[in-house]
């Protein structure tokens, strides 16, 4: 059974002669211990399909089943628990809370499902142990570099029982150097069971995948694996990293 | 990374109080870092609470308590003598209640003055009476030829502390100086229990439990009696300001926290997306709204409190009692927290639910929410706003005998109720009115109606301000404006009345018919050399004397009743007043510069013996006797306006109709430039001398003060509120600036946006605050039989205009002013 699987999913947004078909008729599966990534220009309903694999929106039509579990018409409050057990987001601009330190940012997913502050803590100090951030987890957002805080998000993304890594350009605001630890740890977590499933710009991070997903107006026009290099169907792109 | 000690079915699936801690415990950080962006609603609410603190600790400090003389008991019973009944209801209470403490007072004329002293027979150690007695120095009387004084009578006696004291026949050893520290004017000299032979009051302080204060007799109070007979108290009063207050500062919150919420947006996305349900979201904002009460209301109590130490020696000795370091009023200040935290957290509700309805990607995208296109209906407030006419209605029939206090209350709380609910709706209705006007004020409309979270609060809060100015400002005027019960100023500062012993009515004056008589003919020249002499002092331009005759003036109708002197219009009163005999019509009996005078009907001419004979009977016409009906009036504006000045006076030709006695009953100085305070001193000292007494410009507020004052504070309220909020509105809007901005639009549009803006809100906040309060004061006055849906006839119209005109265009040309700066960041913004 695939962690992730969505099946002919369509997203309409709009009405009438404002109506744009943001995918259309998605089917994909990630396993727990694989890595997807999702490649295609700006506007071609990556986000969208990521925003609906995370229960973050809700697909016109299609089936979304996380670990078996129809998602679709699922209330409001099972979804968010559904995200705070199983489903783990990365951002591009990491959207770590202020006013929270690094620890209590990774803590805060364990604590939002009940779980004491003294263990959540625990947890938490774990999992920035593993990422090497253990002298950063009393620091401030505002007091960690780029690729620290994108390491806390990751932390924080897969904190507790977490099976579903979600990652929208996860390196799109680092260096090449940070971009490619923030890959690793990804891949990591997908060696300890962790599905993963990222969208990129970057192909170079993207051969770090298991499946390359290619993405265009909406549809699933091609699906490939590494090492084979998918720099010729981006030729179109011409969009900045930040469009995505 | 698994979690072996709580599975995933023992957990809440709300996260339980795990989940509500830690969202809380972010919103304090969140508070703790940017406090700044809340000091507004946070310094509104530290004010608040401080002045309450202050204000309220120093108006019910002012006054004596009119609980003092409880001492620690809860029952007070006074007796005027110590008779054979009062022994026994007092022996009977001590066996009934056990302990009673009974304090002798005989009031001891000080030789050579009118004041007084008491002899007071007291138990120092009494159970009950302890509070009303310290000792400054020496010791209590412990012997029959002992006392204790307090230190004026020691001054007045000129005694001290061992000297002897002989008093009503007996010598006595002064053995220590007392005082009352609940009433230092409070000035008695302490002897023993049985010391005092003749009491003129006996006060019984005991413990009665619960037993009812009519079943141990009228004599008997108890604190919540006293309560009871003293309603409108300054405690009362200061909770009502304190909620009317934290009213307002609610509703500026909601825009507050509105778009603090709009900041935080992209960090509640995020809260989303990790789990978070509605209910936490909501908790985030509502625990911000919660904390800025409960921060904003502990400081301004710590300042308050600071400022109250400060401050009361100063009152002590101002109020003649000492007050304690927490001598309070407890409950209205802990009302006064609570109510601050309660408006900050019920402000920050609308806020928190409008989070929610912003779906998590919008919300991390930092997209706000579209406008819904809401047509929310006007009936909730047109409802509330009968309700109140109604309910203010019921207040007005009530006659103003203080039944109607609480249908006054409710209806108002009705009215603020109508006011701001209406306030949303309005604004799409000024959306609607502006479509053709040009494109800054129709930006500035369309976006006050479409952003009503924020708009809709500011409109409320800018109304209810000008609401409570209009009513003021209505009620004084209509009050002021009245012709019978004339109520204006007493006279000018340049004008001066000096009386004879008689008064401003004379010897016969209204009710005062039979008694007749007056000064001797001899005195009198001497009273009028006096005054001619303080005339004289004074320099006087105008020196007229005033002569009264037992008539004055009763309107048979129900409603207010003529007040006011009636002199005589003697020819030397019309020449002062540049009055020619030929202006006057022959036969008309009255005078009067009051406008509209002419016009009142059933008024009538009353003298001699009408009082004596029973006064009016409710026959109309009255009877010819002592009665003159309908008399004939004649407006002439030249007349003096003060209301102790003659405005209104009785012609010579109905003297002579009537045959009415004439006597002088003052005169009337005038100067050219307004009278000291030395010279009013010397005048007071020269009229005594002869016991003439003068009458100078009273300190109470004119009815012009009042207005004016009432205007201003309105004004200011209203657009203090647009001042804080008008930011916060168009901040919300400052994604269309921008864009703007980027497609070429000038300073001067950006500065016509937020000048309509400002405009616009103050204009609608005017026109609805005062149509609520004409609303307000026609439903009271059409069923107040005192005033009528006439008083409004009498209408402020520089009062009115200031508000519904200068204060909208003040808004605007200040809006216009302060956008010249453009929003920091725009350029690099826009590019975003």
């Amino acid at each position: 059974m695939s962690m992730l699987e969505l099946r002919n999913v369509s997203k309409v947004y709009g009405g009438g002669t404002t109506e744009v078909d943001a995918i259309s008729d998605i089917d994909l599966a990630v396993d727990r211990g694989s890595l997807v990534a999702i490649m295609g220009p700006s506007g071609s309903g990556k986000s969208t399909l990521l925003t609906i694999a995370g229960t973050l929106e809700q697909p016109t039509t299609g089936d979304v089943m996380i670990n078996g579990s129809n998602v679709v018409g699922m209330s409001r409050n099972d979804k968010a628990r559904l995200r705070r057990r199983t489903i783990g987001y990365v951002f591009q601009d990491f959207n770590l809370l202020a006013g929270l330190t690094a620890v209590e940012n990774v803590s805060l997913p364990l604590e939002l499902d009940g779980i004491s502050m003294r263990k959540a803590r625990a947890q938490g100090m774990s999992a920035l142990e593993e990422l090497g951030l253990v002298d950063r987890a009393e620091s401030y957002p505002d007091q960690l570099s780029g690729g620290e805080r994108q390491r806390v998000a990751i932390a924080r993304a897969v904190v507790g029982e977490r099976s579903l890594l979600l990652a929208d350009e996860p390196s799109g605001a680092l260096d090449s150097v940070n971009g490619e630890a923030v890959m690793r740890m990804i891949l990591s977590a997908c060696h300890g069971g962790v599905a993963a499933l990222v969208v990129t710009h970057d192909a170079k991070l993207a051969s770090w995948a298991d499946r390359v997903v290619f993405l265009r107006d909406g549809k699933a026009v091609d699906e490939t694996l590494p090492p084979q290099q998918p720099e010729d169907l981006l030729s179109n792109d011409t969009s900045s990293p930040s469009e995505s | 990374m698994t979690l072996d000690s709580v599975s995933f079915a023992r957990r809440p699936s709300d996260g339980g109080v795990p989940a509500r801690r830690a969202v809380t415990r972010w919103a304090w950080r969140l508070l703790r870092r940017e406090w700044r962006q809340q000091s507004l609603v946070l310094a509104l609410i530290a004010i608040a609470v401080a002045v309450t603190t202050v204000g309220v600790g120093v108006s019910t400090n002012t006054p004596l308590s009119p609980y003092v003389g409880f001492g620690s008991a809860t029952d007070l019973a006074t007796f005027s003598n110590y008779g054979a009944s009062t022994t026994a209801k007092i022996a009977s209470w001590h066996q009934r209640y056990g302990a009673t403490d009974v304090i002798e007072n005989q009031s001891v004329t000080i030789p050579g003055s009118v004041a007084t002293f008491d002899l007071r027979s007291q138990n120092p150690e009494g159970p009950y009476g302890r509070p009303l007695l310290s000792l400054v120095t020496g010791h209590f009387p412990t012997r029959a030829n002992e006392t204790a004084v307090t230190s004026g009578v020691a001054s007045d006696f000129n005694v001290k502390v061992g000297s002897s004291w002989r008093e009503l026949g007996v010598t006595r050893k002064v053995v220590g100086i007392v005082e009352n520290p609940k009433n230092l004017l409070d000035e008695f000299a302490l002897v023993l229990p049985g010391q005092v032979k003749v009491a003129n009051e006996v006060t019984v302080l005991f413990d009665a439990g619960r037993v009812g204060k009519t079943s141990l007799g009228s004599n008997v109070i108890t604190p919540a009696s006293v309560a009871q007979s003293n309603v409108l108290n300054p405690q009362t009063i200061s909770i009502v300001l304190v909620t009317m207050a934290m009213l307002l500062i609610g509703l500026v919150a909601i825009a507050g926290f509105t778009v603090l919420a709009q900041r935080r947006l992209r960090s509640i996305g995020m809260l989303g997306a990790l789990g978070a349900t509605d209910e936490h979201i909501k908790l985030v904002v509502r625990a911000n709204g919660f904390f800025v009460g409960l921060v904003g209301a502990l400081s301004g109590f710590v300042v308050g409190f600071a400022a109250w130490l400060a401050y009361r020696p100063t009152l002590e000795s101002s109020a003649h009692h000492v007050i304690g370091l927490f001598q309070l009023p407890w409950i209205v200040i802990i009302v006064a927290v609570v109510l601050a935290v309660a408006a900050a957290f019920f402000a920050s509700t609308r806020p928190a639910r409008a989070m929610t309805r912003i779906s998590v990607v919008s919300a991390l995208a930092g997209r706000p929410a579209p406008p819904k296109q809401l047509r929310r209906s006007a009936v909730p407030g047109i409802i509330f706003a009968v309700a109140a006419f109604f309910l203010l209605g019921a207040a007005g029939a009530s006659g103003g005998n203080g039944s109607g206090v609480g249908e006054v209350a409710l209806g108002f709380v009705a009215l603020t109720v109508a006011v701001v609910l209406l306030s949303p709706f309005l604004l799409t209705v000024l959306d609607r009115l502006s479509r053709r006007a040009p494109l800054a004020i129709r930006m500035a409309t369309r976006d006050l109606a479409r952003y009503r979270a924020r708009s809709g609060s500011a409109l409320g809060a800018i109304s209810v301000g000008v609401l409570i100015a209009m009513v003021v400002i209505i009620a004084s005027a209509a009050r002021f404006g009245n012709v019978l019960d004339y109520a204006g100023p007493n006279v000018s500062s340049t004008q001066l009345l000096i009386y004879t012993p008689n008064g401003p009515y004379g010897p016969g004056g209204p009710g005062n018919a039979s008694k007749g008589g007056g000064a001797s003919s001899e005195s009198m020249t001497t009273m009028a050399r006096d005054a001619h002499d303080i005339a004289a002092a004074l320099g006087s331009n105008k020196f007229v004397k005033l002569e009264t005759t037992s008539a004055t003036l009763q309107h048979a109708a129900p409603g207010r009743s003529y007040s006011g002197p009636l002199y005589v219009a003697t020819p030397q009163l019309l020449e002062a007043f540049g009055i020619s005999e030929s202006s006057i019509k022959p036969t008309t009996e009255i005078l009067s510069m009051r406008p509209g005078f002419a016009g009142i009907t059933k008024m009538q001419i009353v003298y001699g013996n009408y009082f004596a004979n029973g006064g009016p009977n409710g026959a109309w016409p009255c009877p010819t006797s002592d009665c003159l009906a309908n008399p004939s009036m004649q407006e002439i504006s030249a007349l003096p306006a003060g209301t102790s000045a003659p405005n209104t006076v009785i012609t010579e030709y109905a003297v002579h109709r009537l045959r009415l006695a004439r006597a002088t009953s003052g005169w009337f100085v005038e100067t050219t430039k307004p009278l000291s305070a030395a010279q009013l001193t010397g005048a007071r000292a020269t009229a005594a001398a002869d016991g003439l007494s003068i009458e100078s410009k009273s300190t109470i507020p004119t009815s012009a003060t009042i207005i004016d004052w009432a205007t201003l504070v309105g004004i200011m309220l209203a657009l203090g509120v647009l001042a804080m909020t008008i930011g916060l509105i168009r901040s919300e809007t400052a994604g269309d600036l921008r864009i703007l901005a980027a497609t070429g639009a000038s300073s001067r549009t950006r500065r016509s946006l937020t000048a309509a803006t400002a405009g616009a809100l103050a204009l609608v906040g005017a026109v609805v605050g005062t149509a609520a309060a004409y609303l307000a004061m026609i439903g009271f006055s059409r069923t107040n039989a005192l005033d009528g849906l006439s008083s409004l006839a009498s209408v402020p119209m520089a009062n009115l205009m200031a508000i519904l005109i200068a204060m909208p265009a003040v808004a605007a040309i200040v809006g216009w002013l302060a956008a010249w700066r453009e929003p920091k960041g725009m350029s690099g913004l826009v590019i975003q």
